[in-house]
């Protein structure tokens, strides 16, 4: 590999990173009150995943801006990119929570606020998509898929953090973060949670380069004269 | 021309070419009154019982003025991208000034539809009104709200290939939240729970639309 | 489940995940060798 020695590092110290969250997540933490056997591990995947989500479709929002500024294609690559990631991540954290609303309240789906907020951030982000395939010309493409992204910027913020918070009832546990600005967890819970999360995120921005530099080169390819 | 001159030139020449063949007003009329009739149809006195009527009819009026939003509203852009009238637009006015005229346009589309199809949904659905005021503030914000998504979404859509096809998904997912507030006040001037604070919700909803509208549009608009 | 059955779950885990890094590592030097291409 014609690396540099930090650039191999930083990726090993990742999978060591993550690694240790995983067996962190079933030895290290302990279970958490109220729920049914050992479900309450999926916390530490489930959680950070929504988490890389919001970061991603926050990171489309801001390259968004940034090409609507400086007009350069790879920023318009830079936010599609992370739109893309971002719908795989909510996808898995949707997949994931509906995995424990079976085992904690036999049912898939319960019309949730929290599920049905993502559900929407789905729906919003799916039609980036949807936008990004149906405008020819590039630049037109960019300039639009930008603005829709930039919208996302309020969008985004309001599902996951206003809308269910807002309902008087909800399924989900109390967020960790709430109205008294405590946090009420159990330490070492929390500590995995924030290694997952900020684990998942850095995995993020790797997978998030990788798929842009993809971009790129399509694009350099459909130009070649 | 002064913005607010341009502005209102652009909502003037809306309504007069909307008054020339009625295209939009009819489009919007007839949806609403033919899904109407519909719900009315299987929903009436004898349909639902009332108390499933309270929890169902509200959510079932917005259901059809955001349907009818997505039928009749686009044309707003569609029919200038088509027509090439949009290079003119371009060309005539501050992009603001044409959002702010085509918000306008659209909303005053909507408050003539509301204003025809409310009392006809309330008298044969026989909705108890218990709270006029709040029934007026769901509609004139929420149409409002309604105009504001829908005009820079459609200013969005009309630029791509699938036009008018494409503005439904892309608007949904925005008009959500405003559709659920919109709903919860209904209910509320109509009898039943409704929650706190929802009238700021709606006109924060209003305002932040307005002020990314104002801002997003000219980029939407302009290459 | 047992304290053993969660044993089954975390090796799963860290299979799937070291299994998709290492795709990622190959992913990685693809993607160097075509940006090198003139």
């Amino acid at each position: 590999m014609a690396l540099k020695p930090l650039s191999i590092a930083w990726r090993w110290a990742l999978w060591v990173w993550i690694a240790l969250a995983i067996v962190g997540a079933f030895y290290y933490a302990p279970l958490a009150q109220d729920f049914i056997g050992q479900s309450s591990r999926i916390l530490f995947f489930h959680v950070p995943m929504a988490w890389a989500s919001f970061v991603a479709f926050l990171a489309a929002g801001v390259w968004s801006v940034l090409y609507l500024w400086k007009r350069q294609p790879d920023h318009d690559r830079a936010a599609a990119a992370a739109v893309e990631l971002g719908l795989v991540f909510a996808v898995l954290a949707t997949l994931t929570g509906a995995m424990w609303a079976k085992v904690m309240w036999h049912a898939w789906w319960n019309w949730d606020p929290r599920q049905m907020s993502i559900v929407i951030a789905l729906a919003f982000y799916g039609a980036y998509l949807v936008l990004r395939g149906g405008v020819e010309d590039p630049e037109a493409r960019a300039r639009l898929c930008a603005v829709y992204a930039v919208i996302g910027l309020v969008v985004a913020p309001y599902l996951y953090f206003v809308m269910p918070r807002q309902a008087e009832f909800s399924l989900h546990p109390q967020p960790v973060v709430n109205a008294t600005a405590k946090v009420e967890m159990n330490s070492r819970m929390l500590q995995v949670l924030l290694v997952s999360s900020f684990g998942f995120t850095v995995f993020f921005f790797w997978v998030h380069g990788l798929r842009r530099r993809l971009l790129r080169l399509a694009d350099r390819r459909s130009v070649a004269p | 021309m002064s913005w607010l001159s341009e502005a209102g030139a652009v909502f003037a020449k809306d309504w007069r070419a909307e008054l020339r063949s009625r295209h939009a007003l009819h489009t919007l009329l007839l949806f609403a009154v033919t899904t109407l009739i519909t719900v009315s149809v299987a929903l009436g006195p004898l349909g639902v019982s009332s108390t499933e009527r309270l929890a169902v009819l509200p959510a079932l009026l917005w259901v059809i003025l955001l349907f009818a939003a997505a039928a009749g509203l686009p044309r707003a852009f569609v029919h200038e991208e088509e027509t090439h009238t949009a290079t003119a637009l371009r060309l005539a006015a501050t992009p603001s000034a044409v959002f702010a005229g085509k918000v306008l346009y659209s909303a005053s589309l909507l408050f003539a539809v509301e204003a025809l199809l409310v009392p006809l949904y309330v008298a044969v659905m026989q909705l108890p009104v218990a709270s006029a005021g709040d029934l007026l503030v769901a509609l004139v914000a929420g149409g409002l709200g309604l105009a504001l998504a829908s005009t820079l979404l459609a200013a969005i859509a009309a630029q791509a290939q699938g036009r008018a096809a494409l503005f439904p998904i892309l608007a949904f997912p925005i008009l959500l939240p405003l559709l659920l507030l919109s709903i919860e006040l209904t209910r509320g001037a109509v009898g039943g729970p409704v929650g706190d604070g929802v009238v700021t919700n709606l006109v924060l909803y209003d305002a932040t639309m307005a002020v990314a509208g104002l801002m997003l549009f000219p980029l939407a608009w302009n290459p | 489940m047992i304290e053993g059955g969660i044993g089954w779950v975390a090796a799963v885990n860290l299979v799937i995940w070291t299994g998709l890094f290492l795709y990622l590592l190959r992913l990685e030097a693809k993607v160097r060798d075509l940006e090198k291409e003139p």
